[in-house]
């Protein structure tokens, strides 16, 4: 079912369905960072709601896929980790979604 | 049931109902209530500026820009979310409901204002809709998502 690209490895099967996005925790991560720039990681822990240490393994699982980037930058004398969807990203949680949306329809 | 390999159509609309909501969460959560205050008291200079004289209006023009961009940057800090300028999480009925009744408040004063001759009460009132009405929906929209 899968075929992955010469060059590059993917998690999506031919239709879209990409396996690494759709664990629940991780497809409201992308689902939060696809319609903005970048998300602040303080303030994406209390929008989904989720404990620090499960964020923090997510977001290391999409960023190893290159889903996510993350920059560091200091503010009021902290250090806080920006969020941001990769184009790679985008494309993969958008095919994701195109692929449950069949799925859907076609029930 | 149709299936995707292990996937259900239930499960597959449940992930999307998820996936909608925090998108949601991420387009209208965490706006402090100035930011739709703030806004509105800028667009309400709009209606408001048919009172000056002439040449003042594009000075206020860019005065309302700068502001809003301001503004806009200052709530994105405080929600620890930078939109970017091209962006936008809002589905056009949001973005319907939100800027939709200030727009025909604006367009309606500006018709009335080269129409029916000098009503000097038309564009104060106009700008207190204005302000109304944007402010309003803006907390309407950011209250919802809270509540989900």
């Amino acid at each position: 079912m899968n075929s992955p690209p010469d060059t590059e490895q993917t998690t999506a099967d031919e239709d879209g369905f990409d396996h690494l996005i759709h664990a629940p925790a991780r497809l409201r991560i992308c689902a939060a960072l696809e319609p903005v720039w970048e998300i602040e990681f303080g303030s994406l822990l209390t929008m989904l709601d989720i404990s620090k240490s499960a964020l923090s393994k997510h977001i290391s699982t999409l960023a190893d896929a290159g889903y996510v980037t993350q920059r560091r930058a200091v503010r009021d004398t902290r250090q806080r980790v920006w969020l941001r969807l990769t184009d790679a990203g985008r494309s993969a949680y958008r095919g994701h979604v195109d692929a449950l949306q069949r799925i859907v329809g076609g029930a | 049931m149709e299936t995707d390999g292990s996937i259900s159509a239930d499960e597959a609309s449940q992930a999307l109902a998820s996936a909608r909501s925090a998108r949601a969460r991420a387009t209208w959560g965490g706006y402090p209530a100035w930011y739709w205050f703030a806004t509105g008291a800028v667009l309400a200079t709009s209606p408001v500026a048919v009172l000056l004289p002439d040449g003042w209006y594009l000075a206020l023009l860019a005065v309302a820009v700068v502001s809003m961009a301001y503004v806009a940057r200052a709530a994105g800090r405080a929600r620890g979310i930078c939109e970017g300028w091209t962006r936008q999480g809002m589905s056009r009925r949001e973005a319907l409901v939100l800027y939709g009744p200030t727009i025909v408040v604006i367009l309606a004063n500006g018709v009335a204002s080269r129409y029916a001759g000098w009503l000097p009460w038309l564009p104060i009132v106009a700008a207190i809709l204005v302000f109304v009405l944007f402010a309003g929906a803006g907390l309407t929209l950011t209250a919802r998502v809270a509540r989900r």
